[in-house]
């Protein structure tokens, strides 16, 4: 044992402690959740309900429940009521079928003050779940540091005091590994649920959630990345959670009819043995699978949103990042998962910071962090992308947001609404790896600028404008952010469905919800407005069940079945659409179909939207979009462009371009393209059963069978 | 003129469906191509004649995020 661990567990003081009998778990289900206070440190089990199972399903349905019942109007994300909760799902754990072992995790984030989710890989979410419980409710505040500890090979959950530096996730993942296991092997039988410094000091912190990896003899991580999650843990005081759960097996989810998940999960193991190498080569490279293309098809964010590729972007893509993951075995984050994503770059050595001259495992880069923190920024370096991604991990910061903080203020620098001065020293101009890496330490370590920078492109805005005179219109253009939260990285100014696809969400814009782009604006499979609004509706609804019921999306549509070739409706996978019916019944025993698939989705998204509107948000005025993620907002950028854009005036809008100067062109392609998204807006609404201002019906909630009488109250004072 | 994915371009003689995809910059590895409604391999993309007035439809199968 290492002389760190060994002071650790000299140092462990149990301030509460809770011993159970594990619950059996029937088909999915542990039927208890365990709530934990962090104020007064009380712990107790609650009962989860027939109704909860019916309605809410599982993972987020559970997490925004719980939230709904902990939390009033006027609370705010560091308020003690406000709680964190993260919940498997029924189907997560079950080893037979790729992607199986997610959970989620639901909160008041400081970024958007309004409703976060997050879907996370790892071991945590399994293992907590065959400890005995479908959920895992946080409420409270210590006031200090604390490691709640749930041992699920002996019925006991305590919260203690530990001896630790709660600043690298990385290290504290491996600390807490060799504390609660029993010996070397046992250590992949424990997860770790931590943050980092960057939590601390800003509003973008990730949680990180282990899972052991015996080659490498290290905890490994996944993040619950978007909203600022790790900033409520870490504002509560939480340093780690950690589970033990020693008796994994085929069996531990106790599914109805296990035959069918294995003839299932046989099914699509085959597809992604056979067809992976020439399709997306998840297993090879992972979603960095994205760079190339996305460069080509102009796609790629580049220099905040302005452009959709770039000559050096050669220097970061797909192959160049191939050629650094060091993993010669496919690699996955839950057992079972044979399309196996995960990659890493071994004993990597950052050249600055905490960790300089130290050998590191970096998990990735993914393709968001490498379009983030690299083509966004106009940094098409891959050391640096690996080395910011690195840090981000270990500081606890969240990639997509940093990457997309970070280029609006390269180019507020570029404009001059903030200067070295206010930036002290730092040269934040695209492309100076070496002041965003300073940026990245800074906000990881809550000094100077990167105190400012932490808090995200929405107070950004205003801490420019009141404070620098940046010019609010301009700013609020060029902002990529939605509700609070910043866009992730795809550019979508070609793609209406898309856009849509960004802001028309619950949590803000992360592309979980729909990512359209090659179906809207190359494949051209939606042309009318109708068309895009089914896919607003459709996809949304689908995606969401992945997060119901503790599944990964990637095995869904980053594999693709012979039978799809001849599909009427290839983009749904409808083989696989069909393979997550029968695993859910084989799980749970119930007799859904595809229909009920979506309706089950739907009850928690609008619960969603309804949660939104009682927290003071949810309305149409917050789908609003930045009009960077609609078109060009300078004569730069038309210009970068510009035949494209003069062809459209032409064809589109019923304009001559010819003869107007280019600042005419870009106000004439704004009117056109804004009129598109509001009706867009439109015509989205009303598939979802929304009223025109994004308000839904109550005939609607009454059909989905939500309509309890604290929703039908929040929503009658909004029609 | 062909029509493809919905835009229209120049037909010319032994238009092939590589050439298609060329003039559309369509680099991406994996498309589905289908003329008039029928599935062309891909194998097959530099031999196949495609016929003025055709309809091809190349569908990208790309995951995304
Ligand atoms: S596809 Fe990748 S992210 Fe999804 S479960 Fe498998 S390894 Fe994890």
């Amino acid at each position: 044992m290492s002389g760190v661990v060994e002071k650790m567990r000299a140092s462990r003081k149990v301030l509460a402690e809770y011993n159970y009998e594990p619950a059996q778990i029937e088909r999915g289900y542990a039927g208890k959740t365990l709530y934990i206070n962090l104020s007064n440190k009380n712990i107790i089990s609650k009962d989860v309900t027939q109704q909860m199972k019916d309605i809410f399903i599982g993972g987020k349905g559970f997490g925004l429940w719980y939230l709904w019942n902990a939390v009033k109007p006027d609370t705010k994300w560091n308020d003690p009521e406000n709680e964190i909760i993260i919940s498997p799902g029924p189907i997560s754990g079950i080893t037979q079928y790729p992607g199986s072992g997610k959970s989620l995790v639901v909160t008041l984030s400081p970024l958007t003050d309004s409703i976060m989710d997050s879907n996370v890989g790892g071991f945590f979410g399994p293992y907590f779940k065959f400890s005995g419980w479908d959920a895992l409710e946080i409420q409270g505040k210590a006031d200090k540091d604390v490691v709640v500890f749930i041992d699920g090979d002996n019925g006991r959950v305590t919260i203690e005091e530990v001896d630790l530096d709660p600043s690298a996730s990385h290290l504290l993942s491996d600390q807490l590994t060799e504390l609660m296991a029993e010996s070397e092997q046992g250590r992949k039988n424990v997860s770790v649920v931590s943050s980092g410094s960057g939590a601390e000091h800003t509003r973008i912190g990730v949680l990180n959630f282990s899972f052991y990896d015996l080659r490498r003899k290290a905890a490994r991580l996944k993040q619950a990345g978007r909203g600022g999650i790790g900033t409520v843990f870490r504002d509560k005081k939480l340093a780690a959670l950690v589970v033990k759960f020693s008796g994994l097996s085929g069996k531990s989810n106790n599914p109805a009819d296990p035959a069918k998940i294995a003839r299932t999960g046989v099914k699509i193991t085959r597809e992604i043995n056979k067809f992976d190498d020439t399709q997306f080569r998840m297993r090879q490279i992972g979603t960095a699978n994205l760079m190339t293309p996305m460069n080509d098809y102009d796609l790629l964010p580049v220099h905040n949103f302005k452009y959709g590729s770039h000559k050096d972007a050669v220097g970061i893509s797909s192959e160049v990042l191939r050629s650094r993951f060091t993993q010669k075995m496919p690699d996955g984050c839950w057992v079972g998962c044979a399309l196996s994503c995960c990659k890493a770059v071994d004993d990597f050595v950052p050249k600055t910071g905490p960790f300089k001259g130290e050998k590191v495992i970096v998990d990735g880069p993914e393709y968001e962090n490498a379009a983030g923190l690299g083509a966004n920024c106009g940094i098409f370096d891959a050391d640096y992308v690996i080395e910011a991604n690195f840090y981000c991990d270990t500081y606890g910061i969240d990639t997509i947001s940093t990457g997309t903080i970070i280029a609006f203020i390269m180019e507020c620098y570029e404009k001059g609404i903030v200067n070295k001065k206010i930036t002290g020293g730092l040269e934040l101009n695209f492309g100076n790896a070496e002041a965003a890496m300073e940026l990245i330490h800074q906000m990881g370590q809550g000094r100077g600028f990167g105190n400012i920078a932490g808090q995200g492109v929405r107070r950004l805005k205003k801490i420019f404008a009141e404070e620098y005179g940046g010019d609010p219109a301009f700013m609020q253009d060029i902002g990529m952010e939605n509700k609070g939260l910043e866009y992730s990285q795809y550019q979508a100014k070609e793609s209406l469905a898309q856009q849509g696809g960004y802001a028309l969400t619950n949590k803000g814009p992360q592309h979980d919800e729909a990512w359209l782009i090659f179906m809207d604006m190359v494949n051209n499979q939606l042309p009318t407005f109708e068309k895009k609004a089914e896919a607003l509706h459709y996809f949304p609804m689908f995606r969401t069940w992945f997060g119901l019921q503790g599944l990964c999306k990637l095995p869904w549509n980053d594999i693709i079945p012979e039978s799809n070739a001849t599909s009427e409706s290839p983009e749904k996978i409808p083989e696989h659409v069909q393979n997550y019916v029968d695993i859910f019944n084989a799980v749970t025993g119930k007799s859904i179909d595809q229909d009920e698939m979506i309706r089950q989705s739907e009850r928690v998204y609008n619960f969603q939207r309804v949660f939104n509107l009682r927290m003071g948000f949810g309305t149409r005025k917050h789908d609003a979009a930045p009009y960077r993620g609609l078109g060009p907002v300078t004569e730069e950028e038309y210009e970068s462009r510009q035949e494209r854009y003069d062809k459209q005036l032409k064809e589109d809008v019923g304009i001559n371009p010819e003869g107007m100067s280019t600042a005419e062109k870009v106000a004439a392609m704004r009117s056109y393209r804004q009129g598109r998204y509001e009706t867009l807006i439109d015509v989205v609404y009303k598939r979802r059963g929304w009223n025109e201002n994004g308000v839904p019906k109550l005939e609607h909630l009454k059909e989905l069978g939500i309509d309890f009488p604290e929703v039908v109250e929040v929503v009658k004072k909004h029609l | 003129m062909i029509t493809v994915n919905g835009k229209q371009i120049e037909w010319e003689e032994n238009l092939t469906v590589d050439r298609v995809l060329k003039t559309m910059n369509y680099s991406f590895p994996k498309i589905v191509v289908r003329v008039n409604g029928k599935v062309v391999e891909q194998k097959m993309w530099s031999a196949y004649k495609v016929p003025n007035d055709a309809e091809v439809q190349a569908h990208h199968l790309i995951a995304g995020g």
